[in-house]
């Protein structure tokens, strides 16, 4: 590490490096911190976290009771313990909830005053962050499993939603109209997720074992589906079609800079796709156990060297490097199955959730600091601390003279 | 190419590494391209030739090699290589989706002219393995490629689906396999499931490998217990936990 600090300060060595190096640091160094907790709210699984991308200051959080919680993840007491207070909710008692479980909630991807939610309900509300109130309810005829929202979107405002139709809905945010269709698979959306890296490019995952890549502005279907086999026939034990998995497939990411795409499928099986050229990268991460009917979250850690993916495996949450396949860690802290985790990507934290209705934070924890460092944060912190460090203090009596 | 600065990844050692060369328990073996040849030596010794009479070649799975070394992404380039290099052959067994037979193509080459002795086949089955087998590394074959690419006529397919050198998989396609490899296979798959329920029987589902190791192999169990024990550690259906006293095999609830 020093070695990295005295390239950055003689300029040999550029300072992306050094925030890569510490980056990577903290994340092999995360677990779960007693000191750090989340609000207990849910009073039944959680089944999908996402941190505003603005500031990275709230959460949303959204459970299988149809209850949604806003959390404020700023430590702004100067203390080292702090839980994670919840600053508002849409409880049962709210007259707009969601009749049924929440499946997939995301924050409006440039500012806080909005969020999006959608529900088994077969709904998908748009919330004013303010009142708490739905602005726009979008009703479908199949339950909804999942939605996203461009983070990068310019030019167009759409929400791309799964339901259990095959046919992938395009809703417009700005004009309410939900006209565009897109058709390709054969059986229930499980999972879809614009690209980071192009406005127009979105990734969906189905049941039937697919996964396509579109491109909206197209009239004619998709870009291209995802094979596993590479074109290889002779590998796959039917010849007749392209598929991502062997079984359904339930979790899609796309890497910080967009050029791969990571898929999961109840074959208990990861891979790694080239985004442009929707080649399987063969990187073979080993089983990552996988028995989720519904999607799957899983995240991608940014601004790391070598990138980290985190992934829910049973009631732990499995890290492995991304191009090479090798687990690093099991983070295991939940007591019953992780449904999602979502990476912080200004502290290295991961936030994870599960059916024991907990969000659990994972904190990267270096090297406790100095005793000397200790006194004076303690000095210069809040009045009325009264434990002086004890090599500070005055050994001798006051008796002698 | 020589590094002037390290790479960040290298800064940060995963595992911290101790000075001794031995270490408590799980043996890893480190090392890169050359070690998979020899493990796959290795592990063809574990195959017991007595059992099928000599007559099959000696057969490795692909994900045995993943319980030796631990990066699976190497293992499997390692094995491409040597597969376009001509001298590894791979099949698809059948039982599993991805459970791959490997095989030497010497070996392969040798049992199978020694089990066409004096068989009318015999001649078809040379021109196959010659002109097929060491030119080209696929799984399987469509019938359009055998006729139109290899030249071999519809009744010398037959002919080779009746030496066992193809099996059929479509209506127009067959995968390569290994002649008389069904015993194989049924022992395989009775011997996988005996080691896997006498590793869930053990008291708390778990058991030292030194010991079932050591175990007296019962009736189901014809191959070595080795041979079955790195089948199931690399096809992850036992998890293999270091411990101070050796590697554990914990059984995996599903």
């Amino acid at each position: 590490m020093l070695g990295f600090l005295t390239a950055r300060r003689a300029g040999l060595d550029d300072p992306l490096r050094l925030r890569r190096a510490e980056s990577t640091r903290r994340v092999l160094g995360l677990q779960l911190n007693p000191d750090r907790d989340v609000d207990r709210i849910h009073g039944n699984g959680i089944n999908t976290i996402d941190i505003e991308a603005v500031e990275g200051r709230y959460m949303l959080s959204g459970g299988a009771d149809g209850v949604i919680v806003i959390y404020d993840l700023e430590n702004f007491s100067g203390k080292l313990q702090y839980t994670c207070k919840a600053v508002c909710t849409v409880g049962r008692s709210s007259r707009y909830v969601h009749k049924f479980s929440v499946e997939t909630v995301q924050w409006y991807p440039y500012d806080t005053g909005m969020f999006v939610s959608s529900s088994f309900d077969k709904t998908m509300k748009v919330w004013d962050t303010e009142t708490l109130k739905p602005a726009e309810v979008f009703q479908f005829e199949g339950n909804v499993y999942c939605h996203h929202l461009s983070p990068i979107a310019r030019k167009h405002s759409l929400i791309a939603v799964g339901t259990t139709n095959p046919k992938i809905q395009l809703c417009d945010l700005k004009s309410g109209s939900r006209i565009h269709i897109l058709q390709g698979h054969r059986a229930e959306v499980l999972s879809v997720r614009w690209s980071p890296r192009y406005e127009h490019i979105l990734a969906t995952a189905s049941a039937d074992s697919k996964v396509k890549v579109w491109d909206v502005r197209r009239a004619s279907g998709s870009l291209f589906t995802l094979d596993q086999h590479n074109g290889d026939k002779s590998k796959a034990s039917s010849e007749a079609v392209n598929t991502a998995h062997n079984g359904r497939v339930n979790g899609l990411c796309f890497t910080g800079d967009g050029l791969y795409l990571l898929t999961s499928g109840t074959d208990d099986r990861m891979r790694l796709w080239n985004s442009a050229t929707g080649e399987n990268t063969l990187v073979n991460y080993g089983k990552v156990c996988n028995e989720s009917r519904k999607r799957l979250q899983f995240t991608v850690s940014r601004g790391c060297s070598p990138e980290f993916v985190f992934v829910p495996c049973g009631s732990s949450v499995a890290v492995y490097t991304l191009h090479t396949g090798e687990l690093v860690t099991m983070l295991r802290g939940h007591y019953n199955s992780v449904d999602c985790c979502e990476f912080h990507p200004d502290y290295q934290e991961v936030y994870s959730g599960g059916k024991d209705c907990n969000i659990l934070a994972w904190v990267p924890v270096l090297r406790p600091s100095d005793v000397e460092e200790d006194s004076d944060h303690e000095v210069k912190g809040a009045a009325g601390q009264s434990s002086v460090n004890p090599a500070f203090q005055d050994a001798w009596s006051s008796d002698e003279d | 190419m020589s590094r002037k600065r390290a790479l960040i990844s290298d800064a940060f050692n995963l595992k911290k590494r101790r000075n001794g060369t031995e270490q408590f328990g799980a043996t890893a073996a480190e090392d890169g391209p050359a070690d998979i040849k020899s493990s796959l030596e290795y592990l063809m010794t574990l195959f017991p030739r007595k059992l099928f009479n000599d007559a099959l070649p000696q057969i490795v799975l692909k994900h045995q090699l993943y319980s030796i070394h631990s990066d699976k992404t190497l293992v499997d380039k390692e094995v491409n290589k040597m597969r376009e290099r001509g001298d590894l052959l791979m099949f698809q067994l059948g039982f599993d989706a991805e459970a791959f037979g490997l095989v030497f193509t010497s070996d392969y080459k040798a049992k199978v002219l020694v089990g066409e002795e004096g068989k009318t086949t015999r001649a078809t089955v040379e021109r196959f393995l010659e002109k097929v087998v060491s030119a080209c590394t696929d799984l399987s074959f469509t019938k359009d490629k055998m006729l139109k690419e290899f030249l071999f006529t519809d009744s010398e397919i037959t002919q080779l689906v009746k030496s066992g050198v193809l099996t059929v998989r479509d209506a127009g396609s067959w995968w390569l396999s290994i002649p008389n490899s069904g015993k194989f296979t049924k022992y395989f798959i009775k011997g996988r499931k005996a080691v896997l329920s006498m590793v869930k029987k053990s008291k708390y589902g778990e058991v030292l490998k030194a010991e079932i190791e050591e175990r007296r192999t019962n009736s189901q169990v014809k191959f070595h217990m080795k041979y079955h024990i790195h089948d199931i550690v690399g096809a992850e259906l036992v998890e293999s936990i270091p411990t101070t006293s050796g590697t554990l095999l914990r059984s995996v609830d599903s």
